[in-house]
């Protein structure tokens, strides 16, 4: 070898200084990922770690509005009692809504990338959904299924006779409303990944011989499970940690989390901001649980790449 | 073996020999399921929608009438008295904000994603997406006593949490259109003399426009619906359109003006999902005469 190399070959070497061309191009583009990637990762980094961070600090009284700070779990006990049937009703809203929008998202998205009219029909109606936001969602749910909404009227059956769908005791109109928003967001998801990716495979499968039933065992659904999960995970969270369809479509009592952490946060009592934050730790719990099971369940879905 | 099929001879099959074929063999049944689910699936997209459209024109509409008994515009009148046009102009100036800000950090951060070239990358897109892991309220309930303690005014901290509630829509959007975003043609652009600046403005950007579009929609949707940052960190003084909404939907005997309000916080993103179903389409680049990715040329031309 002479001893005047090319840059490649000294870049090779690890003997030389990294001052060649090529490494500094490198450096060079490594610092402007970096520049790119740092406004947007502080904004989402400040709001997350910080919201966190800050809710499981004011909830352990360390942030007290009056007083000296003092670290304590009366945050905690103070609320123990609400906060356990705030769980278990936000777990069973959560859970049930989740379900039901992915389920009926699922058959959406089958149905429309069928490709026919009936197809192209329910993709409209399911895109119009999506720009609603939830909150103009549960007034308009609340003028349908209240005991003088809409329904009751065009079925002609009288207020006393039509069950507490708005504020009973089965949340109905809530999980209504949040069932109708996402399954259409588990339509437009879905049906995006099968138009891309299912229909060659669909085709081989019939020209297999494979029928209409075992298609869509062995074919769509697992084409689409990634898809779901994700969905799932999002619409999960999203219904465990909202508040104003709950709000707005629920009875006073019982309160999810997230109904009980307003309430807490609004009230004149001092010692009810650290419970508020209390109830906030306890909800973001439960969500980074839901987030890991999802990332967990996908991993182990054959086709997550 | 090669079928040889004579010139002028129907290889279609007709209507009998097809009758025997699994493909093409009608089917009634199937047909007939798939319609009532499409027609089921229908009427649950678009029956919560119904109230609103009702209620919109209706002056009275008293309880076992099927359709408003008195149609007219008092609902809109009455939204007018509560303000809904300055809240409506407050929800538009919010959502519009935030989509100016978080498009561009979602485009700047998906683009040095997708370059591989970040440092820690898992961990950096897995911090652009944890705001759609935090509910928004936990993230205001902490935030609160910083920012107030920082002096910070309300409706910047209200910016500040909208825009990390949009960046993963706009991130994950941008890493769509940047992982089919052909970067020859930049590469060709800047070979052929033109200056960085100009590559950005001439190539780049209208290249990933429409993902651009799509990105600023959802960010645009993210302010425009918000309720609960804005009730929570303006304390009830930002009055923006959802506002309006949910203090009118929790009383009793305004059913109309609800409809009203809510049909206008509906209108706007609706246009402007209909304008990208219109205008957002990727330019078909590949349908001109002669042209064709640099990619694709170079691999065909050089190797």
């Amino acid at each position: 070898m002479t001893p005047t190399t090319t840059p490649e070959a000294r870049t090779a070497g690890s003997r030389h200084p990294p001052w060649t061309p090529v490494d500094r191009d490198r450096a060079r583009r490594r610092w402007l990922s970096a520049a790119l990637v740092t406004p947007a990762l502080l904004v989402a980094g400040f709001v997350v770690i910080g919201g966190i961070v800050m809710s499981v600090v004011q909830s352990l009284g360390l942030v007290p509005l009056v007083g000296d700070p003092q670290l304590s779990l009366d945050a905690y006990r103070a609320t123990a009692g609400e906060l356990v049937t705030g769980i278990g009703l936000s777990l069973s809203i959560a859970t049930v809504s989740t379900a039901l929008s992915c389920v009926i998202g699922l058959t959406a998205a089958v149905i429309i990338t069928q490709g026919r009219v009936t197809g192209r029909i329910v993709a409209g109606l399911s895109a119009i959904t999506i720009p609603i936001p939830h909150l103009v969602g549960a007034a308009s749910v609340g003028l349908l299924l209240s005991d003088a909404g809409i329904l009751p009227r065009m079925l002609g059956i009288s207020s006393g006779d039509w069950p507490d769908i708005v504020g009973g005791a089965w949340w109905v109109a809530v999980v209504f409303e949040y069932t109708w928003k996402e399954s259409a967001f588990v339509a437009l998801v879905v049906a995006g990944v099968l138009a891309s990716r299912v229909a060659q495979y669909d085709e081989t499968a019939a020209l297999l011989g494979a029928s209409r039933a075992q298609r869509l065992r062995h074919v769509v659904i697992p084409l689409a499970r990634p898809a779901v999960i994700i969905c799932a995970m999002i619409i999960f969270v999203y219904t465990l940690g909202s508040y104003e369809v709950a709000a707005l479509l629920g009875r006073p009592y019982p309160e999810p989390l997230p109904v009980l952490a307003f309430r807490l946060f609004d009230s004149i009592t001092l010692t009810s901001r650290p419970e508020a934050a209390a109830v906030a730790v306890v909800t973001t719990l439960i969500s980074l649980v839901a987030v890991g099971a999802g990332m967990a369940l996908l991993r182990r879905t054959p086709l997550w790449a | 073996m090669p079928m040889m099929v004579p010139y002028g001879q129907r290889i279609t099959p007709d209507d009998r020999t097809t009758g025997a074929r699994g493909l093409m063999r009608p089917r009634p049944v199937d047909r007939t399921v798939r319609i009532v689910i499409a027609v089921l699936l229908s009427v649950w997209f678009a029956l919560p929608v119904v109230p609103l459209l009702l209620w919109m024109v209706a002056d009275r509409w008293s309880f076992p009438a099927p359709l408003p008994t008195e149609w007219g515009f008092s609902g809109a009148a009455s939204a007018v008295t509560q303000g809904a046009v300055p809240a409506f102009g407050r929800s538009l100036v919010l959502g519009l904000v935030v989509a100016v800000i978080a498009t561009p950090l979602g485009a700047m951060a998906a683009r040095a994603l997708t370059k591989g070239s970040v440092p820690a990358p898992r961990l950096v897109s897995g911090i652009l997406l944890a705001p759609l892991a935090l509910p928004a309220f936990v993230a205001v309930m902490g935030l609160t006593v910083v920012l107030l303690r920082a002096r910070v005014p309300g409706l910047v901290s209200v910016v500040i949490l909208l825009v990390a509630a949009a960046i993963p829509y706009t991130v994950y959007t941008m890493r769509v259109a940047y992982a089919a975003h052909d970067m020859a043609y930049e590469e060709e652009a800047r070979t052929l003399g033109a200056s960085r600046r100009h590559v950005l403005w001439r190539v780049h950007l209208p290249l990933v426009a429409p993902g651009l579009a799509r990105a600023a929609f959802l960010a645009f949707l993210v302010g425009w619906s918000d309720y609960v940052i804005t009730v929570l960190v303006g304390g009830g003084t930002i009055v923006t359109l959802p506002l309006l909404v949910a203090g009118s939907a929790a009383g009793v005997g305004n059913s109309a003006t609800v409809a009203v309000l809510s049909i206008s916080a509906i209108l706007p993103p609706l246009l402007l999902l209909l304008l990208l179903g219109r205008f957002g389409r990727r330019y078909p680049v590949s349908n001109l005469p002669g042209s064709g990715s640099p990619r694709s040329r170079s691999a065909k031309g050089f190797q």
